[in-house]
C-alpha cells in the first residue's frame, strides 16, 4: 500500500503583527529560533518581516521531521535539532495553534540549566501565549519521582506498541536483557494504542516503562497513578536523573 | 483556510490507479470529508473510504488495511515522519 501526505497548508499569509511586533520590541529581542507546525512552515515573508527589525532568526530541521522549521511533538529531546538554536536565541518563537507541539520545545530543555519560555503565535486567532517552565513543572516533578520509583522497582512492565511508527520491540528485548543481568523481573506488553487505565489490570507491575511515543512518558504521566518512564531514560537511570537535578 | 490540494490528490490517483482509496484527516478537517470525497469521485473511477476515527501523526498509520485491498491511503495534515532508530 502506497501513502500519500498532503500537508493542507494554511493558505493565507502568516505576516508580523503590530502585537507580535511590540512584544519582541519590549523583551528587546537581538535573535529568535524560529519553530511551525507543518501548516505554517511557510514563512519566507515573516522572517524578512522580523529581519528588519535587527533580529537575527535562526532556523534548523528536528530529527523526526520533513522540513526545516517544522516540530512534532516527539522532538521533546535536546539532541533532536541540527543546530543547538534554541542555546543560541534570545527568544523561541513558535507559529502555530495548540499547545503539544510548542511543549516539545519546553521540554528539550529539561537538562538545560535555564528553561526558556516559548513564545506562541497563532497566526489565525493572532493572538500571542507564552509557555514557561510553570506549563511543565508538575511533569517534570513527575518525571523525576518515576526515575527514582523505576530504580527500585523490580517487576518491570515494558510496552511496546505495533505501530510503525513507534515500534521499538528491539530495544524494548535489549533493556529486557540489562534488566535481567541487574537481578530484575522486565515482562514485555504489547499492544496497538495504550489504554493507560488498564495499566491496573497488572498490579504486580511496579513501574512501567513506554518505548512507544515518548510524550506518553512525559505527558500522559499526569493522569496516572503507576509510575512510567521513557526507555530512552531506562538504561541508564541513575545518570538520567543526575542530568535532571 | 487549509489547502487540501485536491488537484495534486486527483492526479496521484491517475497516474497510480489505485482502486481503493482510504483518507485520513486531522480533526480539524474531517469536516470536510464529504467535500474530498465527492470530488475525488466526480473525477476518477476510485472508491474511497474515510477513516473514522483519529491519528496521532504520521507515525500512527493505521494498521491491517490489506484486509480491505486498499491500495492507497492518503494523509492530510502531516508530512513524512522519520521514524528515530536506536
Amino acid at each position: 500500500m502506497r501513502i500519500l501526505f498532503i500537508e493542507a497548508k494554511y493558505e493565507k499569509p502568516v505576516y508580523l503583527t503590530d502585537n507580535l511586533r511590540k512584544y519582541l520590541k519590549n523583551k528587546k529581542t537581538k535573535s529568535i529560533a524560529l519553530f511551525a507546525s507543518v501548516q505554517f512552515s511557510n514563512l519566507d515573508n515573516f522572517i524578512k518581516e522580523i529581519e528588519k527589525l535587527k533580529i537575527k532568526v535562526n532556523i534548523t530541521k528536528a530529527k523526526r521531521t520533513s522540513s526545516v522549521l517544522q516540530i512534532l511533538g516527539c522532538d521533546c529531546y535536546k539532541d533532536t535539532f541540527k543546530v543547538p538554536i534554541i542555546e543560541q536565541s534570545d527568544l523561541i518563537l513558535y507559529v502555530g495553534d495548540g499547545l503539544f507541539h510548542p511543549k516539545a520545545l519546553l521540554l528539550s530543555q529539561i537538562k538545560n540549566e535555564k528553561i526558556k519560555p516559548v513564545i506562541i503565535y497563532n497566526p489565525i486567532a493572532k493572538d500571542i501565549r507564552e509557555l514557561t517552565e510553570k506549563d511543565i513543572e508538575q511533569q517534570l516533578k513527575k518525571m523525576k519521582a518515576n526515575l527514582r520509583k523505576y530504580l527500585n522497582a523490580e517487576k518491570i512492565g515494558i510496552l511496546v506498541s505495533i505501530k510503525p511508527g513507534q515500534q521499538y520491540l528491539a530495544l524494548a528485548k535489549k533493556l529486557k536483557e540489562q534488566l535481567v543481568k541487574e537481578g530484575k523481573k522486565p515482562y514485555i506488553f504489547v499492544d496497538n494504542t495504550f489504554d493507560l487505565n488498564a495499566l491496573e489490570n497488572y498490579p504486580f507491575i511496579q513501574c512501567w516503562v513506554n518505548t512507544a511515543c515518548p510524550r506518553i512518558g512525559t505527558d500522559d504521566i499526569i493522569n496516572i497513578e503507576q509510575p512510567m518512564i521513557n526507555i530512552r531514560e531506562a538504561f541508564d537511570p541513575v545518570k538520567e536523573l543526575e542530568e535532571f537535578q | 483556510m487549509f489547502n487540501l490540494e485536491l488537484d495534486k490528490v486527483i492526479e496521484e490517483i491517475q497516474k497510480r490507479k489505485p482502486e481503493q482509496v482510504l483518507i485520513q484527516l486531522p480533526d480539524g478537517l474531517k469536516h470536510r470529508a464529504a467535500e474530498i470525497v465527492d470530488t475525488i469521485e466526480d473525477k476518477t473511477d476510485v472508491q474511497i473510504f474515510i477513516l473514522f476515527g483519529g491519528t496521532f501523526g504520521a507515525c500512527d498509520l493505521p494498521l491491517g488495511l490489506n484486509v480491505l485491498n486498499i491500495d492507497l491511503m492518503i494523509q492530510w495534515g502531516h508530512n513524512r515522519f522519520h521514524k528515530e532508530e536506536w
